[in-house]
């Protein structure tokens, strides 16, 4: 449980080249796209819909890593030009390593998702009943919200810890994660209401909350939330 | 008590810190040698001082509750307009005035007030019969009939072929239209009002005197069959054998009540049975299920109509000479199918009278056809009170207002004044009778019913003068005098009782509001110490109070008309609000803007602004248990973010550790549920044995053991944090409060075994046993607990230097004397100080909760621990987090303990806890224990918030604890305000009386109690521990 002294880790930067950067832009439209695809699906089987929709998610993100973000343990992204003749060389030793890192990352995520899940009954989802649609909606808040950090950051100890804390710079990756929890804890709010409607059941609304709170989150931490740190006083 | 060595130390102490403090002053100010006397003075100035400055705070903080006080006072009585219900029942011998004709009254075989009409009667009550569905369907325009026209001729065919034998009038009712409150006008004749002050306020069962009631006191036998509404009301009035009732809450149920009344209706009516009873009430429920669920334009509609009008032509067919018919509506349904409120379609239901003699006549040729549409010829729903009384042979009920129907007493052949002028008289009598007990019982003069006093007069002269031999029209006169007293006098009353008075409730809003805005300054809007400013405040708050009642007076003779006590109450607050505005603006260099300007005081707004918005629906005040458990949590996970990311090593291992115990426990007492009617299906209610009972499983008996057990342990290891476990906290936290603890565990067990009778034969012993055991938890927590708290010595231990070893920043070195000794809990001698009185009051709340309830507080007790160390490590008390948390804690835990904001779950019984016999002050005290507890508890932990690990020589503390009270009463005063308000707006709501108006009274009652505990409880609490902290280490 102990800090050291030592520098907090700069912001992401995306890969400059021109895909990476058009790819970062429409990847929360791309996530989003993905939910209101399923959306019908989870309000009728939230189990079933959910499930399917969990692997593409996981494919979308895994994608997104791999497109734009670089991994653990490779540096930061210089901004700069290469030599002509390294860059192929470069790039087929890069790829498996990316490869790798996305399902590295993948496996944490999923195992935060169990975390993600008891926060969830902490926070008032039901205790003895729904397991699965608790346990699927944490997945799904945990392959938004930490699977590109586990990505970029890796699993020092350390470093949660600090991303805990809001410690971190904001970022694409962290200000997606904040917009994640943010925002479903907002979806939260339909649920109490009697309007009897099939798209309040558990846990509809909570992950539609994730989903729009990560796109936003994303967007705000690619944009003019960049580098900014978090204040909390 | 005996304090062992240290004693003589403290005082040593004592009188070296103000010595040495004076030593400085007097070098400073003049280069004298001090003399030994002056530390005495400084310390006695210092003293007087400090009682002054907290006298004032408590004398404004009070003038804010007395704000309050007048502005739910004034919004409540124009809200809740209530009736009195009287007692006194009409007595058959008694008529209320000279008969008049030939009959003898007193006999129920014959009649008592007036001759009998009919032996039996079968009164058939179709839940929501609106008119429109009784009568042909006539097109205007091009419209089409619905699927509800034309489906129940039978009323309309056989008025109107046999207008001797059968009636069908518009039937209208008060509002609310729900069947309860509907039943409780049919059967006693009065007006509905949402609080009926009576004898039994908690029971739903009718106390006043009404047709049912008659009946069973003339001996006659009651069937009821159908809708269960009526057991409830009439508990024990129906004749055991052949009464069937049906749940009627199953609104998706549209045949089980009705095929349960129809099998059970004609083998009554068979004439081998009929001599089995005299009375029977069916009630179908099956048109207002079919409404709920389908709408009333629905084919499901069309097949209920159908089915009814097949039903009632047997039932028409069936019935014999001496039996009178009634069928009739209880209320309408609107559009949708549903009702409660005051629309047309739902306050217009269907009355039709039925005999096989002919009986019935109409005062006018043009009336043999029932009316086409519900807005003519009407006739009130509390009509058939008397109206049925004087058919039956009964007396009128007391409290009645309404009318006999000129159709049933005219005679067939229509001309029968004289019978209608009498029974006319007797009705205007009873209600003459009826209104001057209630002024008397009120205290009322004359002056609100001089017009229906006039008109009773004249209506008697006419009466007088008319002879043996009078004619048609001078009878038509007397019928119509005292119809015009009794319209008259229901006017009034309807006045009195029925309608919102709109400016008294403006007047009572417009104070919470601004004494709000006042509050909202004092409390966050100063900057410094504000106990410093308080004097002025409180200045010229009297003299703003006293200049706006000289106005009040001023005005009252001026304008008589205007409602005194409105008057005075506006004048007193307004005066002083002013009085107050203009000293923010005297002292306005130290007035800052309320609004926050940090995350934490962001997110106490956003807590309590959500909260208070949310009041405006009824989903979130339903659910308002599960929105303070997520705001809770939220807190707990924001403060442990907060807590990792603390510079300090022990701040954040000890802020971390205690949010997520914060968050953990608040999750474990949300497993104690007690789920009001509107939560289920999706509440399984945890607090007793089963949902449908009201006392605790075996297993929970074994809750208070764990909390004796457990809960002194966990406080102790809070004051062993800061060695402050020392002196009299060894005796209390060690000793007593496990004690009590256990005497109260005790109780609950003796209480089981009372009530489950386990020991057949020692039920008075067990009963005498544990009153005893609850009286002396009582004297420990609150007698024995309070001497301690007054009395005890601030709880430090001095240790030589042979023990110096163990030095930490916990103890301190008195400068000038570094060698000699250390001070063992210095470092939180003001938090430990206080913190007992919380533990005390604990003590008395556990008691008086059942055992699950005793869980919930006890987590609740340790929750407020642990949050006075999360603010501690956060450095948050600056902030309005801790008080606002504590007000949410508060709600959070009044859930947990067995409640919510209905008046049926109150638990009345705690009033016997302690007590054989309801005795005052302490019955109401025990019950508001019980309800309020949590909230207590919280109200009374406010200052340690901003007193723990606080060192004692810091400046402004006494400011500090008004500033966190001021802000715990502003969390109530908001959420009191946001529920007044949305009751006031939602008065024509379908909801008000069962969601919004519970929940403004219960916002109402708990602001006033967090009010006069945390004024005289806390903040008066704080003058004992800053006293005995005084007294050491001098006034700084």
């Amino acid at each position: 449980m102990k800090i050291k002294d030592r520098a907090l880790p700069e912001a992401t930067n995306i890969y400059p080249t021109g895909f990476a950067q058009s790819y970062q832009h429409l990847h929360p439209f791309l996530v989003l796209a993905l939910g209101s695809w399923y959306f019908n699906d989870i309000v009728a089987n939230p189990i079933k819909g959910l499930s399917t929709a969990l692997v593409w998610l996981a494919v979308l993100q895994i994608a997104y890593c791999v497109t734009c973000l670089p991994p653990y343990g490779t540096g930061k992204v210089v901004v700069e030009k290469k030599k002509p003749g390294e860059k192929e060389k470069k790039r087929s030793s890069q790829v498996a390593t990316k490869i790798f890192t996305g399902l590295v990352a993948l496996i944490m995520s999923l195992i935060v998702s169990l975390v993600v899940a008891a926060t969830l009954v902490l926070f008032g989802a039901p205790m003895t009943t729904h397991h699965w649609e608790t346990l699927l909606c944490a997945g799904h808040m945990s392959l938004l919200a930490t699977l590109p950090l586990v990505y970029v950051r890796g699993v020092e100890g350390q470093t949660w810890q600090e991303a805990v804390a809001l410690l971190l710079p904001v970022d694409d990756v962290y200000g997606g994660m904040i917009g994640t929890f943010v925002g479903a804890w907002l979806g939260a709010v339909p649920v109490p209401l009697d309007w009897d409607r099939a798209w309040q059941r558990w846990p509809v609304t909570i992950v539609t909350g994730a989903y729009v709170g990560y796109a936003i989150g994303k967007s705000i931490g690619a944009t003019w939330g960049k580098g900014g740190k978090i204040v909390f006083v | 008590m005996d304090y062992g060595e240290p004693l003589p130390s403290y005082e040593g102490i004592a009188a070296a810190f103000a010595k040495a403090k004076a030593d400085k002053e007097r070098d400073e100010a003049q280069g004298l040698r001090p003399a030994t006397r002056d530390a005495a003075v400084v310390q006695k100035q210092g003293e007087v001082h400090f009682k002054a400055a907290h006298g004032l705070v408590i004398a404004f903080l009070t003038w804010i509750l007395v704000l309050h006080a007048l502005g739910i006072y004034l919004f409540t009585s124009g809200f809740m307009l209530t009736r009195l219900v009287l007692d006194e029942k009409s007595e058959c011998a008694l008529p209320p005035t000279d008969i008049g004709s030939t009959h003898t009254p007193g006999s129920p075989e014959t009649g008592c007030w007036h001759p009998k009409s009919f032996e039996k009667a079968v009164v058939i009550l179709i839940d929501a019969l609106r008119y429109d569905f009784t009568v042909p369907f006539k097109s205007e325009d091009s419209e089409q009939p619905h699927h509800f026209h034309n489906a129940l001729p039978v009323l309309y065919e056989t008025a109107i072929n046999n207008p001797s034998n059968a009636f069908l009038l518009p039937f209208i009712a008060d509002p609310p239209t729900a069947t309860m409150q509907r039943l409780k006008g049919l059967t006693t004749g009065t007006l509905p009002t949402f609080v009926d002050v009576g004898s039994n306020f908690a029971g739903a069962d009718i106390g006043e005197d009404n047709v049912l009631a008659q009946l069973r006191n003339a001996s006659r036998r009651i069937v009821h069959l159908g809708d269960d509404t009526w057991h409830a009301l009439f508990p024990g009035y129906f004749e055991p054998n052949l009464t069937h009732a049906y749940d009627s809450f199953n609104v998706w149920d549209l045949h089980t009540v009705d095929n349960g009344v129809t099998d059970h209706i004609f083998p009554l009516l068979h004439p081998s049975n009929t001599s089995k009873w005299d009375v029977t009430i069916g009630h179908y429920l099956g048109v207002d299920h079919a409404g709920h669920r389908y709408g009333p334009d629905h084919p499901a509609m069309a097949a209920k109509l159908k089915q009814m009008d097949d039903t009632l032509r047997r039932i028409i067919g069936q019935i014999d000479d001496n039996t009178l018919l009634v069928v009739m509506g209880d209320h309408g349904m609107d559009s949708k199918g549903d009702h409660g409120g005051e629309s047309d379609d739902e306050i217009q239901a269907a009355l039709f009278m039925y005999s096989k003699r002919k009986f019935f006549g109409r005062s006018s040729p043009a009336f043999q056809t029932p009316p086409a549409t519900a807005k003519e010829r009407q006739v009130a729903q509390i009509d058939l009170v008397p109206t049925l009384s004087l058919l039956l042979g009964l007396p009128i009920p007391f409290n009645n207002l309404g009318a006999p129907i000129e159709e049933a007493f005219i005679g067939a052949a229509g001309d029968d004044y004289r019978n209608l002028a009498t029974v006319n008289r007797l009705t205007a009598a009873q209600i003459h009778r009826y209104q001057h007990e209630y002024a008397l019982a009120r205290g009322l003069d004359g002056s609100t019913r001089v017009s229906s006093l006039s008109l009773w007069a004249s209506a008697n002269n006419v009466w007088n003068s008319l002879g043996k031999k009078s004619t048609q029209d001078q009878l038509k006169d007397a019928y119509s005098s005292y119809s015009a007293y009794q319209i008259e006098t229901l006017k009034i009353c309807r006045d009195l009782w029925a309608r919102f008075d709109i400016p008294r409730m403006l007047s009572g809003v417009t104070i919470l509001a601004l004494s709000l805005v006042v509050l909202a300054v004092y409390a966050r809007g100063i900057d410094g110490d504000r106990s410093e400013l308080t004097p002025t405040l409180f200045a010229m708050a009297s003299i703003g109070t006293t200049i706006g009642l000289l106005i009040g007076v001023g005005t009252t003779y001026a304008i008589p008309s205007l409602a005194r006590d409105n008057t005075f109450a506006y004048c007193f607050a307004m005066g002083g609000i002013v009085g107050v505005g203009a000293a923010f603006w005297y002292i306005r260099r130290r007035i800052s803007s309320p609004i926050p300007t940090s995350m934490w005081g962001w997110l106490s707004v956003i807590f309590t602004v959500a909260l208070s918005a949310g009041f405006a629906a009824n989903s979130f005040t339903i659910w308002e248990d599960e929105i303070l458990l997520h705001f809770l949590v939220t807190f707990g996970v924001l403060t442990a973010i907060s807590s990792l990311r603390q510079k300090a090593a022990t701040d954040r291992i000890l802020g971390t550790y205690h949010s997520i115990l914060f968050v953990l426990l608040t999750r474990v007492a949300s497993l104690s549920r007690l789920c009001r009617e509107e939560q289920m299906p999706y509440c399984r209610a945890t607090y007793y044995a089963s949902a449908t009972s009201s006392t605790s499983a075996t297993w929970q008996l074994a809750i208070p053991y764990v909390v004796a057990l457990l809960l002194p342990a966990f406080i102790r290891s809070y004051y062993d944090g800061t060695l402050s476990y020392q002196g009299s906290a060894v005796l209390w936290l060690g000793f007593a409060l496990r004690f009590g603890l256990l005497l109260s565990a005790a109780y609950w067990t003796l209480d089981a075994a009372d009530d489950g009778d386990w020991y057949p034969g020692y039920g008075e012993i067990l009963k005498t046993t544990k009153i005893i055991i609850a009286q002396l938890t009582l004297a420990i927590a609150l007698a024995f607990g309070y001497s301690t708290f007054a009395w005890s010595k601030p709880f430090l231990k001095i240790e030589d230097k042979s023990k110096k070893a163990k030095a930490s920043k916990k103890e301190v070195i008195p400068e000038g004397n570094p060698s000699s000794i250390t001070i063992l809990g210095y470092a939180n001698v003001h938090g430990s100080r206080y913190a007992l009185l919380v533990t005390m009051w604990f003590l008395a709340i556990a008691l008086v909760q059942k055992p699950m309830g005793a869980g919930a507080i006890a987590i609740a007790c340790w929750q407020i621990f642990s949050l006075f160390e999360i603010i501690d490590t956060n450095k948050l008390s600056d902030t309005p987090i801790g008080p606002v948390v504590l007000g949410l804690l508060g709600s959070f835990h009044f859930f947990k303990t067995g409640h919510q904001h209905t008046l049926s779950s109150i638990q009345w019984e705690s009033a016997f806890i302690a007590l054989r016999t309801i005795k005052y002050p302490w019955t109401p005290i025990l019950v508001v224990l019980n309800t309020f507890g949590a909230q207590i508890l919280c109200a009374v932990a406010v200052p340690a918030l901003v007193l723990w690990k606080q060192s004692p020589k810091k400046r402004g503390l006494l400011g500090d604890v008004a500033k966190a009270m001021g802000t715990h009463m502003l969390f109530y005063a908001v959420v009191n305000l946001a529920t007044t308000m949305w009751a006031g707006h939602l008065r024509r709501h379908l909801m008000l009386y069962r969601i919004f108006c519970p929940r403004f009274m219960g916002g109402a009652v708990v602001l006033l109690i967090v009010d006069v505990v945390g004024i005289f409880m806390a903040v008066g609490g704080t003058r004992l521990s800053f006293l005995s902290i005084g007294e050491v280490f001098g006034w700084h």
